[in-house]
């Protein structure tokens, strides 16, 4: 049996001479393409596969040997197939039907590249640790809970400082921000971890149910901990200046990573291909420590939560307050400063904007 | 190198959970008559096929790192030959099955043979929409028939059906540079025939005959009912939200869906709308048509393919009968209460269990011994002398109790 696109016809000679093209680092759409060329390989690589090559060059121009890998990677996890070109074999009654390479939508696209920055992002491994600092035992007993964006990094900086979290007597300091950067903040924390479902599919259900994640819902993190340790060891944080002094130091820490909405979706997408690559630590590890600063880098517009949910998001932070006042923990900053405020920035991440980003860091990558 | 090694490639609901099973706990007997059968957990394969795939499973995946590569090293160290069985791999591209054979030895002497079990549309298109609702999905029939039914396959559910069910198209991906006669096609016998004929026609694809394999099954995929199903898909759409993959998994799909749900087996079965039935019948036409001229190894009757004729009473699970949606769903509540009394019941013996513990730790702290060893120790480890001192006596008694 012999496959369409394997057959030896006029069609499938345009389409591996198109091949040899964009290898050579051509920019030829494939509708215009009028040459012929040689079987190159066992199956001509999927439409995706070529144009995605073809952006690459008109962005370039990659490696040869990017070229050669993304002729040959393979779109990961679920989405439509590697596709025949259109005009290259004839359409038959059974598997999907052949495309132009340009109608593709830059979704599709993104999976391979995603899959390729993946690679590359195990390649590069993890960063060497920094010398981790002796621990001061004289050091201010706490815990971060609150907004993981807030959070982290400041954990992280007084870990390396010699100053981790925990122990007898800790104080709890819940940290948070306006809601609706808390929300945006929860899902690029969870899109840098687990991963899941894309911005508005996640943002929807909340607005539809008006409901908060767990980690940002402050009301419900400082009840857990003021349920463990006592009313007393728990104190709300809004303004960020304020925890060195509640931690005991004096030199400033660090705030959020500013990361634009395209570059949280697309570590979204590659961490899906990473957790089929490392372990999940390890996962998580080259995305925090060896894609964030490569995507912190990339700069952008960042993620603000769409004019259509501001009621709700307002009434939410107004409820939030009052329940925080109520409940009489120390709150360090204004408390008003929990309610949204209009912000700039990208409503939601763009296909084509993730393409592009990833597009840049694959590129980078193979000139380094 | 593996002289032989048999790629069964899907198609799923085609008995594969039941095939799998076999292999799994026959995989010793297997052994002596030299087939290997490489997995050390029976979902080993599936794991490799994720891992080949780069496929994400509601977190499963993270066990599946490097799971390919080391089932096809145990392959190619293997000298006799080799099953390779999971039905995800049908959905495979063309380079990822292209890198899979070449890892398995194709093209330096391994004989590779590509199985794929196939049954009909007229029962694999309800079943697939209950294994989409079992795994969470909450999109209706008439949804999922629709997408499946768009002859531009641009939705995930379509993309993700065709893959795994387009025969002609899954042995084109699988089978395009192997010889005819290293395909083989198990056909599943239409429904009511004798239970032992598709186990006959995979022992005869893979070799199996003459091997006193045991058959019992342990592990299988149970169906539902139209009402069962639509239950479940309500349940998807109300809990789906809260309720985290990892739970999801052992409550609903095992609890209410496999150990309860499946077992009312009297209610309207899960079937093909007829209106839908002439479109099944002209794509396996052309499947058939188009696989008979190929040549294949078919173990089977390529006509199993076409199914039976359309049912005449037919339950649609859009709208079901809600009397018997209401009497699954106090099964389903009966379930997950002597589940809950279960658990209850284990907290209570574990709560019990701990507190024993912290007495019997409370009492030994309350021996004047230990409190004044406890004093000892705390003196001696205030001074260089005394730390010496506490080392030499634990060296001398000679085992290692240095505090943490």
């Amino acid at each position: 049996m012999t496959p369409r696109s394997e057959e030896d016809t006029p069609g499938v000679r345009r389409a591996w001479g198109w091949v040899a093209h964009l290898l050579d680092g051509g920019t030829t759409p494939w509708r215009d393409w009028k040459g012929e060329g040689p079987s190159r390989g066992r199956v001509l690589p999927g439409a995706q596969q070529l144009e995605l090559l073809r952006r690459l060059n008109l962005a370039g121009p990659p490696s040869p040997a990017l070229a050669t890998r993304v002729v040959e990677a393979s779109a990961p996890g679920r989405g439509r197939p590697d596709l025949e070109l259109a005009g290259a074999v004839d359409p038959l009654a059974f598997g999907p039907p052949p495309v132009d390479p340009a109608d593709l939508p830059d979704d599709e696209l993104l999976r391979v590249a995603a899959g390729i920055l993946a690679d590359d992002v195990v390649a590069a491994g993890l960063p060497d640790p920094p010398r981790a600092a002796t621990r001061r035992p004289w050091a201010r007993r706490y815990r971060l809970v609150g907004d993981a964006l807030l959070a982290d990094p400041v954990r992280a900086e007084l870990v390396a400082r010699g100053r981790p979290p925990g122990g007898r007597g800790s104080v709890i300091l819940v940290l948070g921000t306006d809601l609706g950067q808390m929300l945006a903040h929860a899902w690029t924390a969870r899109s840098l971890a687990e991963g899941g479902p894309g911005w508005r599919d996640w943002l929807d259900p909340l607005a539809r149910h008006r409901t908060l994640p767990p980690r940002i819902d402050l009301v419900r993190a400082a009840r857990a901990w003021s349920d463990r340790v006592g009313p007393e060891r728990v104190r709300i944080v809004l303004d960020p200046t304020e925890i060195p002094r509640l931690v005991g130091v004096r030199r400033p820490l660090p705030g959020p990573p500013e990361i634009s909405a395209d570059a949280v979706d697309l570590a979204r997408r590659v961490g899906q291909v990473l957790g089929l690559l490392a372990v999940p630590p390890r996962r998580r590890a080259l995305l925090h420590e060896t894609l964030l600063p490569r995507l912190v880098a990339a700069g952008g517009p960042q993620l603000v939560v769409p004019d259509e949910h501001a009621d709700w998001v307002h009434t939410r932070a107004v409820r939030m307050r009052d329940a925080l006042l109520r409940a009489g923990y120390p709150v360090h900053g204004d408390p008003d400063s929990l309610l949204p405020v209009g912000r700039s920035g990208a409503s939601e991440p763009s296909d084509a904007g993730a393409l592009a980003l990833a597009m840049r860091l694959v590129l980078e990558e193979g000139r380094s | 190198m593996s002289k032989r090694v048999l790629l069964h490639v899907g198609t799923p609901k085609t008995g594969t959970s039941y095939l799998q099973d076999v292999l799994y706990r026959n995989r010793r007997l297997l052994a002596s008559a030299d087939i290997l059968y490489a997995a050390d957990r029976f979902d080993a394969h599936f794991l490799a096929a994720l891992d080949l795939m780069k496929l994400p499973w509601g977190g499963l995946e993270t066990e599946a790192v490097g799971a390919w590569d080391s089932l096809a090293a145990k392959v190619r160290d293997h000298h006799g030959t080799a099953v390779i069985s999971h039905e995800i791999l049908a959905t495979a591209s063309r380079s990822q099955a292209g890198r899979a054979l070449e890892s398995l030895g194709h093209g330096s002497g391994t004989e590779i043979h590509v199985v794929v079990s196939a049954r009909d549309l007229v029962r694999q298109i309800p079943a697939e929409w209950q294994e989409n609702v079992k795994h969470r999905q909450a999109l209706t029939y008439g949804a999922f028939l629709d997408q499946i039914q768009d002859p531009e396959r641009k939705s995930r559910i379509a993309t993700w059906f065709w893959g795994v069910q387009e025969l002609p198209d899954i042995l084109n991906r699988w089978g395009h540079d192997l010889p005819p006669g290293h395909i083989h096609i198990v056909t599943v016998p239409p429904a009511g025939g004798p239970r032992q004929l598709l186990w006959k026609r995979f022992s005869v694809a893979f070799g199996l005959d003459g091997l006193d394999l045991d058959l019992e099954a342990e592990r299988a995929n149970p169906s539902l009912g139209a009402p069962e199903t639509a239950l479940l898909r309500r349940i998807n759409r109300a809990a789906n939200r809260e309720l985290a993959p990892a739970d999801y998994r052992p409550l609903v799909r095992e609890l209410l869906a496999h150990q309860t749900l499946s077992r009312r087996s009297r209610s309207p079965r899960l079937a093909l709308p007829p209106d839908v039935h002439p479109w099944t019948q002209q794509v396996t036409g052309s499947w058939i048509a188009e696989i008979e001229q190929r040549g294949y190894d078919v173990v089977g009757d390529l006509h199993d393919l076409l199914g039976q004729p359309p049912v005449e009473k037919y339950a649609d699970p859009d709208h079901p009968v809600e009397r018997q949606v209401s009497a699954a769903a106090v099964d389903a509540i009966k379930a997950l209460l002597l589940e809950s009394a279960r658990l209850r019941q284990s907290e209570d013996r574990l709560r019990h269990e701990l507190h024993e513990t912290q007495v019997a730790l409370e009492r030994s702290y309350l021996r004047p011994t230990y409190r004044w060893r406890e004093k000892a120790v705390r003196r001696l480890t205030a001074s260089g002398a005394g730390r010496g001192l506490l080392k030499a006596y634990r060296r001398a008694r000679g085992r290692s109790s240095r505090p943490a």
